[in-house]
């Protein structure tokens, strides 16, 4: 008799992310990925100046600011078909590579490590031995014995308080924990860590955009940075050499540290190579563009149709047509009246609240498909569509964690076996690694272009009178977003902001397909179905930001949130 | 000299939820205060809350609560110290900054960053529905919230005067009515 689990809430950021599975001879037989609050802030949009668009859509969430804002600039810029100078498009991209970093940094870290790692264990561990193991595999200056010891004692002093605080949550000491203690002390240390190094790409998003958590420097045709290498207060040499410095501390960390552990935790627990997989339909869209017209970028995007890789199909540019024609999204399962697919531009966010049913209505993300197939996104799809075509940078850091897995744990991993939660984790770690390479790159293309004497960062909007219709997109931390808008008179007509969390965690569409969330978690085993951490480490390794998938309010009318001042 | 954030929290684009960022705003541009001491329209940072209150001294929040679980009416205005804040579980996490208070300031105590004063200057919201303005009742307690601001900063000693000159507003998102409210006089 198959027996309901329902988490809620799943993820460890952000509360509006619903699971439910049904548990049959302890593995997973069906599963139902929900999101439990209204989503329709788009509509705040219609109406207003197209120009000021970004500075609305940045606060969609509060944790994926400037995915936003960037995407809702490259909206109106396609609508207009307006270019964007050199300066403009590396600084966005520097912005975009440390925004990218830090949450990457605070995905593994702060959400997603503690599925692994049991804090319980470490005060068993040897801080000495633990310094021999880290030293064996990174050259991170950090892993001293005494940064060991003094991670340890937090924990200990934590643990022998009674009060576990911050950890009151964990599944410690289930089954399915299996790092030794020093490995457990090892990974809780880089955890400590962590703060410090997203903090500093965090200031390299403020030095550019000069203010966190909400940047102020775009316009649509570019961004508002002032360059002047003789003025104090303009972009100069110094701020970029400052950036430099930041940057320099991040990668190291990225190259030395996450890169390193995700590939440890990797080797220690290769089984779940082979668990979590579900929709291997991949979307990404070309990102970090290199020329003023969009027509070259960093990264590769494309599709690649179930999981066969060989077949994959690039994209040349990052609103390529048939990216813009083939999405839809459904409403068969969501709260939503309508009665089949639309697409962005001709998108309706009418609530039809019936209650959680997981026959009918479930949940308030929408379905978003591609020529009507449920597709997944994020750091996954990406490094596969990269590797598939070949693109060098993709293929490198990837051969990189391969062989780095292999050496730690003697575990022979194809890029076959990416379709898998462990694959998502290493993915990103992959994706990481290539941004830090780029990072440095595209710092040095915005230190040249100035030093040749161009300042422009700006190219004036010019509205036509007739309707038109654009789509901004950007390859984000969780995956392809999309911006669609349409302006008439200049003024938004309508704005769909189709999220990779609604990608992602989609419900079922008309015809019945799981979304990625869904389909990831059957057949997943559970060796303790009343604590269900497998469920956990699936769902988290798609790094799952409901805030944006969905926002507002309980539909009640009571708000779900404000717990913490009752 | 002490270290001291004043942070607005809020989504400024669900009505009364925006009154944190609103009062930020107001502040900057109405005051002058002592070195050391930092306004910011913080957002819903969830746990990128950590960043901004690890190192402080003192953290004071605006934001706003729950009129139906704290049995308050709209607009009243109530204050939570760090003790208040702390006694609640982080295991509830229903909302993309709320909670993520408690886990900030739990991470920040155990990494032995954690500011020693914490002060939560809550509104109690009338509506959070997709919106840009603020309720009349929010609205009318603006006075009061910066007054607690401000007796705060007394209380701690933190110097701070009224700006002969008030600088420009910059609540972008609803420019078109921000006369109405009596604390911009």
């Amino acid at each position: 008799m198959a027996k309901r689990i329902t988490i809620d809430p799943i993820t460890r950021i952000e509360g509006h992310l619903r699971i439910d599975v049904e548990v049959d001879n302890n593995a997973v037989s069906n599963a139902w990925a929900s999101c439990t609050m209204w989503r329709g802030i788009e509509t705040i949009l219609r109406g207003r100046d197209p120009r000021d668009a970004w500075l609305f859509t940045q606060r969609f969430c509060g944790v994926c600011t400037t995915v936003h804002a960037m995407a809702s600039v490259r909206a109106v810029e396609d609508a207009l078909k307006l270019e964007v100078p050199l300066n403009a498009q590396y600084i966005r991209n520097l912005i975009l590579i440390a925004h990218a970093l830090h949450d990457h940094i605070v995905h593994f870290y702060q959400l997603s490590a503690l599925d692994w790692v049991d804090i319980l264990e470490i005060p068993k561990a040897d801080p000495t031995a633990t310094a021999k193991l880290a030293e064996s595999l990174s050259p991170w200056t950090r892993n001293s014995r005494n940064e060991f010891k003094a991670a340890q004692d937090r924990v200990n002093a934590v643990a022998s308080s009674g009060q576990l605080g911050i950890f009151m949550n964990g599944y410690w000491g289930h089954p399915a924990m299996r790092l030794s203690p020093d490995v457990n002390l090892l990974a809780f240390s880089h955890y400590v860590q962590a703060l410090e190094y997203q903090r500093k790409a965090l200031q390299v998003v403020g030095i550019l955009g000069s203010k966190t958590p909400h940047i102020q420097n775009l316009t649509v045709g570019g961004v508002a940075n002032a360059i002047d290498l003789d003025s104090a207060s303009a972009l100069n040499m110094d701020r970029l050499e400052m950036i430099r410095v930041l940057l320099d501390e991040v990668v190291q960390f990225i190259n030395q540290v996450y890169f390193v552990d995700v590939c440890a935790v990797a080797a220690m627990y290769a089984d779940w190579f082979k668990i979590g997989s579900g929709v291997k339909n991949y979307l990404a869209v070309p990102d970090l563009p290199l020329d003023s017209a969009g027509t070259a970028y960093d990264l590769p995007g494309g599709t690649i149709m179930n999981g066969n890789i060989a077949g994959v199909h690039p994209y040349k540019t990052a609103s390529d047509k048939e990216f813009r024609d083939a999405v839809s999204e459904d409403v068969a399962h969501a709260y939503y009246h309508g009665e089949k697919a639309l697409h962005p531009w001709a998108g309706e966010t009418e609530p039809d609240f019936t209650g959680w049913n997981g026959e009918q209505k479930y949940s308030w993300v929408k379905a978003p498909r591609f020529n009507g197939q449920p597709m997944q996104v994020g750091p996954l799809a990406q490094v596969l569509v990269g590797y598939a075509q070949g693109h060098p940078l993709t293929q490198k850091h990837t051969n990189l964690a391969i062989s780095k897995v292999q050496a730690i744990g003697g575990v022979r991993v194809t890029p076959d076996m990416l379709h898998s939660t462990l694959g998502r984790h290493a993915a990103r770690a992959i994706r990481a690694s290539m941004l830090a390479e780029l990072a440095q790159k595209h710092l040095q293309l915005l230190t040249d272009n100035i030093a040749k004497g161009d300042y422009t960062v700006h190219n004036q909007p010019v509205f036509p009178g007739h309707e038109i219709e654009g789509v901004g997109t950007h390859e984000a931390p969780r995956g392809t977003l999309s911006h669609w808008i349409v302006i008439k008179d200049e003024k938004i007509k309508n704005y769909q902001a189709v999220v990779p969390s609604t990608w992602n965690a989609s419900p079922r569409d008309a015809s019945g397909a799981h979304g990625p969330y869904e389909a990831s978690l059957l057949r997943t085993p559970l060796a303790r179905p009343e604590e269900p951490l497998e469920v956990l480490r699936t769902i988290h390794s798609f790094d799952p930001c409901m805030a944006c998938a969905c926002h507002t309010f309980d539909p009640s009318g009571r708000r779900i949130a404000k717990v913490k001042v009752l | 000299m002490k270290n001291i954030l004043i942070g607005g929290i809020g989504n400024v684009l669900l009505g009364d939820d925006g009154v944190g960022p609103y009062v930020a705003r107001l502040l900057e541009s109405r005051y002058e205060f002592e070195t050391g001491v930092e306004v910011a329209d913080l957002g819903t940072p969830a746990l990128d809350l950590i960043d901004q209150i690890s190192g402080r001294d003192v953290v004071i929040l605006i934001d706003s609560v729950d009129s139906h679980a704290t049995e308050a009416a709209p607009g009243a205005v109530l204050l939570y110290r760090k003790a208040d804040i702390m006694r609640h579980r982080p295991a509830v996490r229903m909302d993309p900054h709320s909670p993520a208070l408690v886990d900030a300031l739990l991470s920040a105590d155990l990494f032995g960053i954690a500011p020693a004063d914490v002060l939560l200057v809550g509104i109690a919201a009338e509506r959070y529905d997709a919106g840009c303005s603020l309720s009349k009742p929010v609205k009318a307690s603006l006075d009061r919230v910066v007054g607690e601001v401000l007796s705060e900063l007394k209380r701690l000693g933190a110097a701070y005067r009224r700006r002969e000159h008030p600088g420009e507003l910059g609540i972008w998102w609803i420019a078109e009515e921000k006369m109405e409210c009596s604390a911009l006089i």
